[in-house]
């Protein structure tokens, strides 16, 4: 869940942390009650400085995903049917926004990356 | 690292100068906050490990001043390096003494000495405790040099090139060891390095040594933030741009690269119906580094 994180996109790595972290708890990948990896694990795995963990962990929580209890860790909220559900449709919105932007870059069209997607449900590969 | 928090700068040099024959550091500050990952880049031969030295009372400036953990440099050294841990260039440990002896000897100096941890960390890097340093590979040296630092509990590490030559695994290794140990102590970091993508992830601040000059000393998101290649149709005037324009280059039929600092989003509506902009491209912080060394080194090139 954390493979691919890119420092050189516009967007902090502590963003693109977090947002990991949301798409797994929308998902139940990571389930109520589930800790967090410790800051000095996904530090040190990852490769990132501590700050950017914390600031991953904090925008979370900000956000009421997970809980830090002092001295012992961070954990995954209980999340209510809707809020998982509206969680879901964030996250997905915000990934149609990238796939947008980087298509209309390529001067694509809206049109021409909906067809894509569309033909890429269908499981046809280009 | 913490927000909110107030803290002393762990490094703090003003005016230094130095020179050697064909070599000069001329006349640059150097600040590295407390709690900082700080990445010190540069070209090879551009001054850094001079610098370190310098900062470590391992050589005098010719003019300035330093402070280190608070306390003057070279005047106070030895106080200061009680709390340094200092992973220089080259191996600096006894090479007949086995691993166990060496980790013995260094014990011996440092009061704050973790053997515990050490051993972990022998362990954890597959060091042979009976082998000599002069029989072991250099990635196995490496990984013992980052060893002896993290072992002394430093509140200040300062690594010069730690992983210049060593493969990728050992690398990866080295350098989450070192992010755990920050993690746990909050320590302060000075990593100077030529492997800009490396410290990409990880350093929070960025100073850039050129030729004996520091040209840039910045929090990380502020030297990438704005920082763009754009592709452009040919012949449109930089003038009056609101960004600036760091570099600017022909690029196939009827387009221009243009390197800029300072770019936002909505800046895209300063090209012209005449010349519009084709496309908008992220820098990673090794190009940024390469287009900050071309401008500094040489003014904007205009197309022919």
């Amino acid at each position: 869940m954390f493979e691919h994180l890119n420092p050189a996109l516009p967007t902090p790595l502590y963003a693109q942390l977090a947002e990991r972290l949301r798409a797994a708890i929308a998902a139940n990948d990571l389930a109520p009650g589930d800790a967090l990896p410790s800051v000095r694990q996904l530090a040190g795995r990852l490769r990132l400085n501590p700050g950017t963990v914390v600031q991953a962990y904090r925008d979370l929580e900000r956000a009421g995903l997970v809980e830090l209890r002092q001295g012992s860790g961070t954990y995954v909220r209980e999340l209510a049917g809707e809020r998982r559900a509206a969680e879901q449709a964030a996250v997905s919105g915000r990934l149609a926004n990238e796939m947008l932007e980087r298509a209309v870059g390529l001067g694509l069209s809206g049109d021409d990356l909906l067809n894509a997607l569309r033909s890429a449900l269908r499981g046809e590969r280009p | 690292m913490i927000d909110g928090m107030q803290v002393l700068d762990a490094i703090q040099a003003r005016g230094l100068s130095y020179r050697v024959e064909g070599f000069a550091l001329s006349n640059f500050n150097l600040t590295v906050p407390g709690g900082a990952v700080y990445g010190f880049l540069g070209p090879n031969g551009a001054g850094k490990t001079t610098t370190i030295r310098l900062l470590l009372g391992l050589l005098r400036p010719e003019g300035g001043s330093i402070k280190v953990l608070g306390r003057a440099v070279p005047t106070d050294v030895v106080r200061v390096l009680r709390r340094v841990g200092y992973v220089p260039e080259r191996p600096h440990l006894y090479l007949e003494l086995t691993v166990a002896e060496s980790i013995r000897f260094h014990s011996a100096f440092h009061e704050r000495y973790d053997r515990a941890g050490s051993d972990k960390l022998v362990s954890r890097f597959g060091l042979p405790p009976d082998r000599r340093l002069s029989q072991l590979s250099k990635g196995e040296l490496g990984k013992l040099m980052i060893l002896q630092a993290l072992a002394q509990r430093p509140d200040l590490l300062v690594l010069d090139e730690p992983t210049d030559g060593l493969d990728p695994v050992v690398r990866r290794d080295a350098l989450a060891t070192i992010l755990e140990y920050v993690s746990d102590t909050g320590a302060t970091v000075l990593i100077s390095s030529h492997l800009v993508h490396e410290l990409e992830r990880f350093c929070d601040w960025v100073g850039v040594l050129d030729q004996g000059s520091m040209i840039a000393e910045l929090p990380m998101h502020e030297f990438k933030s704005g920082l763009k290649r754009l592709r452009v149709s040919a012949g449109a005037a930089t003038a009056d741009a609101p960004f600036s324009v760091l570099a600017r280059e022909a690029a196939g039929v009827g387009s221009e690269v243009w390197t800029v600092r300072g770019w936002e989003p909505a800046m895209s509506s300063w090209f012209g119906a005449s010349h519009p902009l084709k496309e908008v491209v992220d820098l990673d912080l090794e190009e940024a580094f390469v287009e900050l060394l071309r401008s500094s080194r040489a003014p904007v090139r205009e197309v022919a």
